[in-house]
């Protein structure tokens, strides 16, 4: 356990700590020239304070009301009047009891074996018994003086659930103030002979603010899950989870907001830079690395080697926004803020896309409009009814027609299962005379079609046709076969007709599928 | 050196040439330019100095006119306003100051891509300084930590100076004071 002073990047002085120290605070406890800061180490009961990398001073806080009781025994056994194990059936006695605890000494004297009972009896009995807290948190509060080498007092968080303020110079007992469970973090805003704020995470998981000229506290944030970082931003407090999140609340007890960490928190500070009005806290987490938030949006990531344990920013020697962080391996870690950093906010919420706040240029309502939204509206339900008739009527009539092209072949696509035909026609020439081409194809997979015919059916008053009726070779699947012939247009009225193509099986009167032409409109004149 | 400039140099007359002194704050540069000057102009106490202060002296054959601009953080965005004026660059590095190093080397690369310094070929003087003190690092490890073998389009050179005693620093001139002629010519 040593307190360990660096300057720069080198170790500047170590001095070793009596006991485990639970909280550190530098502050200046007096305005002698040259100003020389002083550092406080709690341990135990006890601030130990440094100055000129010396010790200085050492404060121990008042001592806990004794129980009379217990005072008694310890008074008789000291005269002998009663032996080490009727001491300790009646220490037994009122350690159950009484609503006031047991010294330190008693306690440990009722867990010692019998045969060592009497030597500590011998050894202790002769000191008086105290009861003595321990100091849980420290932070420092400025006497009177916003500066920033003003003087400050100290700020003492105990077990006992009290939270003391301490004169700089005298380390008298300024103020105390009570708690309802024990404090395990705090920050301190204000001046003591002006106003304070202490704010303080309790074990019990709620934090307490304490104002000035109030030995209880006035606000109660209540949490719902253990606090593990304590940050003050403005008039809000910044609180890190246990639960993995980072909380806001104002320091009335409102909650703010909440934002969701990828990982445990394990330790927080604050990242103020006056001098360009930026105010952020900054995340140690654990998965090594260290999260900068303005409000609840993510500034910047850090990664580090180690886990981080502790992180302190501020001014390092002659650099302003230095970040000092300590690392669970026993690293200690510097980083110098960039001149020309800087910080944007990347808004992390889901939210609304920013294009969906662009107005439209939507056109005006125009009457005729209105009026169809208000039909629709009021006869909503009749509209849909008819709509939804007429599709079915629709549906019903595609069906009939589908249907009766089956049945009849009408389709020029066959759809039956021994010759599957596709059939398309394609008519050349300007007229009167026309070349009529029809393309046919077997489609089955590997089954070829044999014994077809082809024949047509047309008005013999306007065409004349080569030959009407015609034999089609055996048909191999996939080729597609021209059948051609040729159709002369006998009328010169400029009229055109439907001729009609079917595809006949021998010994079959149903065709297998069927082709309308439409013929065109002859053009040239007949060479009579 | 035409014979006209041989003339001006024995009437006095010497060539005006404009430098920059830039380095971090505490690290030097107000008490190199009070070395350089002549004995009987210099100044007893050096505080930090605010903004910028133009100093002038004079060597064998140029006379400088030095803008000696302030290191402190808050003034450093000052410097970019006067490197179009720069005819040559000094740079002043605390050698002692190991942990303000990268922030020297960051302050150096803004400094060299800086679009009216990037494209021209002007003289870099590098004094790593404070050489007296007693952890100090050596010009190598200097000029390592600042990667100065990456510059490769301009002429630089670094020295160790000790400031107070004024060792070094008029090695650096002299080399200063070529590479001036040498461009000229």
């Amino acid at each position: 356990m040593k307190l360990k002073v660096y300057r720069g990047t080198a170790l500047m002085s170590e001095s070793a700590l009596l006991d485990l120290p639970s909280g550190l605070a530098a502050f200046f406890m007096d305005l002698h020239e040259p100003r020389v800061p002083a550092v406080a180490v709690a341990s135990g009961p006890c601030v130990y304070v440094y100055k000129n990398l010396r010790p200085y001073f050492k404060f121990t806080l008042p001592g806990l009301e004794v129980n009379a009781l217990e005072q008694d025994l310890w008074q008789q056994a000291r005269e002998g009047q009663i032996d080490p194990v009727t001491l300790k059936e009646m220490l037994e006695s009122i350690r159950k009891k009484v609503d006031v605890p047991l010294s330190v000494r008693s306690l440990h004297f009722l867990s010692l074996e019998t045969e060592d009972m009497d030597d500590f009896l011998q050894l202790h009995k002769q000191q008086p018994i105290r009861r003595q807290t321990v100091i849980t948190c420290i932070g420092t509060l400025k006497k009177s003086t916003a500066d920033d080498d003003g003087v400050s007092c100290l700020v003492i968080g105990t077990e006992s659930c009290h939270v003391y303020v301490l004169d700089p110079e005298a380390f008298l007992i300024l103020s105390k103030m009570t708690l309802p469970a024990p404090p395990t973090m705090m920050d301190v805003t204000g001046q003591f002979d002006v106003e304070y704020r202490i704010t303080v995470a309790c074990r019990n998981g709620n934090i307490y603010v304490l104002r000035r000229e109030s030995d209880k506290p006035k606000y109660c944030i209540e949490l719902s899950s253990h606090p593990v970082g304590l940050v003050r931003v403005g008039k809000n407090v910044v609180v890190g989870c246990s639960d993995e999140s980072l909380q806001s609340f104002t320091q009335k007890g409102k909650k703010l907001w909440k934002a969701v960490l990828p990982a445990p928190v394990t330790t927080m500070a604050s990242m103020d830079l006056p001098a360009r009005g930026f105010q952020a806290v900054l995340l140690g987490l654990a998965n090594c690395e260290v999260q900068l938030y303005r409000d609840k949006n993510l500034l910047s990531t850090i990664k580090t080697p180690d886990v981080v344990t502790s992180i302190c920013f501020g001014r390092y020697g002659r650099e302003d926004g230095t970040l000092v962080m300590t690392t669970r391996k026993g690293g200690l870690m510097v980083k110098i803020l960039k001149r020309t950093a800087t910080f944007e906010d990347r808004d992390s919420a889901p939210g609304p896309p920013l294009a969906q706040s662009v107005r439209l240029n939507v056109p005006k309502k125009t009457k005729l409009y209105v009026d169809q939204t208000l039909r629709e509206r009021e006869n909503g339900a009749a509209m849909h009814g008819a709509f939804q008739m007429d599709l079915s009527r629709l549906r019903l009539a595609a069906a009939k027609a589908y249907v009766k092209a089956l049945e009849s072949s009408l389709a020029p696509m066959s759809a039956s299962l021994t010759e599957p035909l596709k059939m398309n026609a394609v008519v050349q020439g300007l007229g009167p005379s026309f070349k009529l081409t029809l393309n046919v194809q077997n489609t089955a997979a590997c089954r070829p079609v044999m014994n077809l015919a082809v024949s047509f059916l047309y008005d013999e008053s306007l065409y004349r046709m080569r030959s009407p009726y015609m034999r089609i070779p055996l048909l191999v699947p996939g080729l597609i076969y021209p059948v051609e012939t040729f159709v002369e247009c006998t009328s010169d009225k400029g009229v055109s007709d439907i001729i009609k193509v079917f595809v006949l099986h021998e010994g079959k009167s149903s065709p297998l599928l069927t082709a309308h032409i439409n013929m065109p409109v002859s053009e040239g004149l007949t060479l009579n | 050196m035409g014979l006209f400039d041989r003339l001006a140099g024995w009437l006095g007359l010497k060539k005006e040439v404009n430098v920059l002194c830039l380095g971090l704050d505490n690290s030097g540069k107000t008490t190199i330019i009070n070395q350089l000057k002549p004995s009987n102009a210099q100044a007893q106490d050096i505080v930090p100095t605010i903004g910028f202060s133009i100093e002038k002296f004079k060597t064998s054959s140029l006379s400088f006119t030095v803008f000696d601009m302030s290191g402190q953080g808050r003034y450093r965005n000052l410097w970019e306003h006067y490197y179009k004026e720069g005819q040559a660059i000094i740079f002043v590095i605390d050698s002692a100051d190991k942990l303000r190093m990268v922030v020297a080397k960051e302050e150096l690369d803004t400094l060299l891509n800086h679009s009216d310094i990037k494209h021209r070929r002007i003289p870099i003087l590098f004094f790593a300084n404070k050489m007296d003190v007693r952890d100090a690092l050596s010009s190598v490890k200097v000029s390592q930590l600042l990667c100065l073998e990456n510059i490769k389009d301009k002429p630089w050179h670094i020295c160790a100076t000790d400031a107070l005693k004024g060792e070094g620093l008029q090695e650096g001139v002299d080399w200063l004071q070529d590479q001036i002629k040498t461009m000229r010519t």
